[in-house]
């Protein structure tokens, strides 16, 4: 009995790696072939690579459009964990009259959707003068309440023990959080930094707006107008994707481990 | 590796901090063209299109004739998905936002009266600036409210039969058996092959609704009326249109496909005898390489209704210029010698990038009367103009996208045999509740 089980659940999980890892694979092939044969259906490597990679970097400023989504998403992650980070210790650890109900307003804000937003925000930042900067792109995302949330979630599992000691020893509030909170919940970090890093890197409708000339456009920018002319050519679109996912699968492998730990709870 | 890490995020950051603030020099240079402050003595336009190896292209070649007359002449041409050129162009006009918006802008013409009437005074009026009649007149429909007419006609999607001369030859049918055909004989054709070659005769998609489009206007109707109110109850062109969809895919003669690439992969592959579709098709067709001689394009099947002619339209986009544009007289000069009444504009615009326009004077030179090989030697440019004169000019008034959508959502049921009159009173209920 168990054995049957045991072996419905590892096809399940095959055929689920299958279906999941099938599009990763059909891109890779795609990057080789030329556009015809991609909408044929050929689904074995051809020789197209070089063609393709030349005609994309013809095409489009491919290095200033990885630079700009790469100045975006390490800054935006960066200030996003920090700022995230504090609020989330701040709501669980500290004790204040009015916490509950401010965060239930800050849950609120998860349930606003973005396009209803957009154009006050667009208002906001050409008053302020700030369009067409990597700043306009990070700023309305630097914390977001899911964030807050996942910090504060994953703090309820820090020891206060922790936190006692380190104020006998005569820390301050902000060394007890540099010191000893951020170096315990590195996990909790590295699961934040994969999602905001993503979230950042993928972002697409607000940097469409805010950005304005072509010099700025971040890599999904670039793909999307490759792949809406009328005569698409799959091929080159196939490299402009691989492109624009490899840095998050990688950062992914890199921080696999605590990423899953991070999930599992920070602290064990 | 941390090390390494923490290093090159350091790196990042401050060299990013500097790119960040000689950006917003860099910027204001950038969009002196788009600037909504003086600077007339500026000679760069700006402009937002969205495929660079046609439209920006077509862009390219009308710089390189205006700037002949007026040295100095400099365009930029900015692209972007057409959706994406509609999310920003609706965002900047409904903040009030002029910054960053371009001196010329594309639009697809069934949007045209929802911008010029959602956004009154934005556009520029061209009715003197351009000789209208010398283009075919359901191209200036579309461009026309309230006598006025805005912006310059640009491409269009006149739409023809391609067909693969070898399985029709071999199902028993010669080039006059596809001339100027009804739908239902086409379907009486597409069975015979079917049978005799085993490919089909066509594809179908239900969830796009490019077929009903070119049936409709070859009928001379459209989803909505002139006064954008829905068209689908107690319209015949409409009840036609849809019983020949349903006959089309219940007679088995059509490949069902779900999407575009799988739509091109259909006749890339040899699997379908035949494509109705707009003449920009021409190129996604000469992509196969290996079907070289085999293919030919004849007129479009007609509805079995009164009034309808073998000839519509899948298509096709207009030049704008924005009112506000600092460059605005510029920028209508500039659209108004080249693709508003050029000839060399056409012809060129044809060789290279293989966009037809609907400028009459150019129909009859050396570039429309081409015989490519890729189509047996057949004057396939002459053809297509010929019946882009008798498409039926519509309006297509303000909520096209609505009202397909809206027919959209009910085409499962219509395939799956629901009652017609039902299902367009469905439709016509659904379109309502969307445009109030």
């Amino acid at each position: 009995m168990r054995k049957v089980s045991a072996a419905a659940i590892h096809l399940f999980l095959i055929m689920a790696s299958v279906v999941s890892l099938f599009p990763f694979v059909w891109m890779l092939i795609g990057m080789t072939n030329s556009s015809s044969d991609i909408v044929k259906g050929k689904f074995s490597f051809g020789s197209e690579l070089s063609t393709n990679i030349n005609k994309l970097l013809d095409m489009t400023d491919l290095g200033g459009a990885f630079w700009n989504s790469a100045v975006i998403a390490v800054i935006g992650t960066v200030c996003t964990l920090i700022l995230s980070s504090m609020a989330g210790f701040g709501f669980e650890i500290y004790r204040t009259k009015g916490k509950d109900r401010l965060f239930g307003i800050l849950m609120l804000s998860m349930m606003m959707p973005f396009a209803a937003v957009m154009v006050p925000l667009f208002r906001m930042f050409s008053s302020m003068g700030m369009l067409n900067t990597p700043t306009a792109v990070i700023l309305p995302t630097i914390t977001t309440a899911f964030m807050i949330f996942f910090f504060m979630q994953n703090t309820k599992s820090f020891p206060r023990e922790l936190l006692q000691a380190g104020r006998v020893d005569g820390l301050g509030e902000w060394r007890l959080f540099t010191h000893v909170y951020m170096p315990t919940m590195k996990p909790t970090y590295a699961a934040a930094a994969i999602i905001t890093f993503m979230n950042y890197w993928n972002s697409f409708l607000w940097p469409l707006i805010a950005l304005q000339t072509p010099d700025k456009k971040t890599l999904p920018l670039i793909v999307s107008s490759l792949a809406s002319s009328y005569n698409p050519d799959y091929g080159m679109i196939m490299v402009a994707i691989v492109i624009t996912t490899l840095p998050t699968v990688l950062i992914f492998f890199l921080l696999q481990k605590q990423f899953v730990q991070g999930m599992l709870g920070s602290v064990k | 590796m941390k090390k390494l890490l923490s290093v090159l995020l350091l790196v990042s950051m401050t060299a990013s901090l500097l790119a960040a603030c000689g950006s917003s020099k860099s910027s204001d240079s950038g969009q002196s063209g788009t600037g909504n402050e003086g600077g007339s003595a500026s000679k760069k336009v700006v402009a937002w299109a969205w495929d660079p190896s046609f439209n920006g292209a077509a862009l390219k070649i009308a710089e390189e004739l205006y700037a002949k007359e007026n040295p100095g002449f400099e365009l930029e041409v900015v692209d972007m998905a057409k959706t994406d050129l509609e999310q920003k162009l609706n965002t900047n006009l409904a903040s009030g936002v002029k910054e960053g918006l371009p001196d010329i802008i594309l639009v697809n013409d069934p949007n045209i009266q929802k911008y010029v009437t959602a956004y009154p005074g934005t556009f520029a009026d061209f009715t003197d600036k351009v000789d209208y009649s010398q283009f075919s007149p359901y191209k200036v429909d579309a461009l026309t409210i309230d006598g006025k007419v805005y912006g310059v006609p640009f491409d269009i999607g006149v739409t023809g039969m391609f067909y693969r001369s070898d399985y029709l030859e071999q199902a028993g049918f010669k080039a006059e058996d596809l001339e100027n055909i009804t739908w239902d004989e086409y379907i009486e054709i597409g069975k015979v092959v079917k049978e005799k070659t085993g490919k089909y005769m066509s594809t179908i998609n239900p969830n796009d609704e490019a077929l009903t489009s070119i049936l409709l206007q070859s009928g001379g109707s459209w989803y909505i009326t002139p006064d954008n109110k829905g068209n689908f109850v107690d319209n015949p062109v409409m009840t036609e249109t849809l019983r020949v969809y349903k006959a089309i895919a219940d007679s088995g003669i059509a490949k069902p496909v779900t999407g575009w690439s799988e739509f091109v992969g259909s006749f890339n592959a040899g699997d379908v005898a035949t494509v109705v579709s707009g003449v920009w098709q021409i190129s996604s067709i000469m992509d196969a390489k290996d079907q070289s001689g085999k293919w030919r394009v004849a007129p479009i099947p007609r509805l079995n209704v009164e009034g309808a002619v073998n000839a519509s339209n899948e298509g096709g986009s207009s030049w704008f210029v924005l009112e506000g544009s600092a460059n605005k007289d510029l920028a209508i000069d500039f659209l108004a010698k080249t693709i508003g009444g050029s000839s060399e504009f056409y012809e060129r615009f044809l060789k290279e990038n293989g966009g037809v326009g609907s400028y009459i004077p150019s129909f009859s030179s050396e570039a429309y009367s081409q015989t490519p090989e890729f189509f047996g030697g057949q004057a396939i440019y002459t053809d297509f103009t010929k019946w882009s004169t008798e498409v039926p000019g519509i309006s297509l008034g303000m909520y096209t996208q609505e009202a397909k959508d809206a027919l959209k959502n009910e085409l499962p049921n219509i395939l799956n045999g629901s009652d017609l009159t039902q299902s367009l009173a469905n439709i016509q209920k659904l379109f309502e509740q969307q445009v109030q």
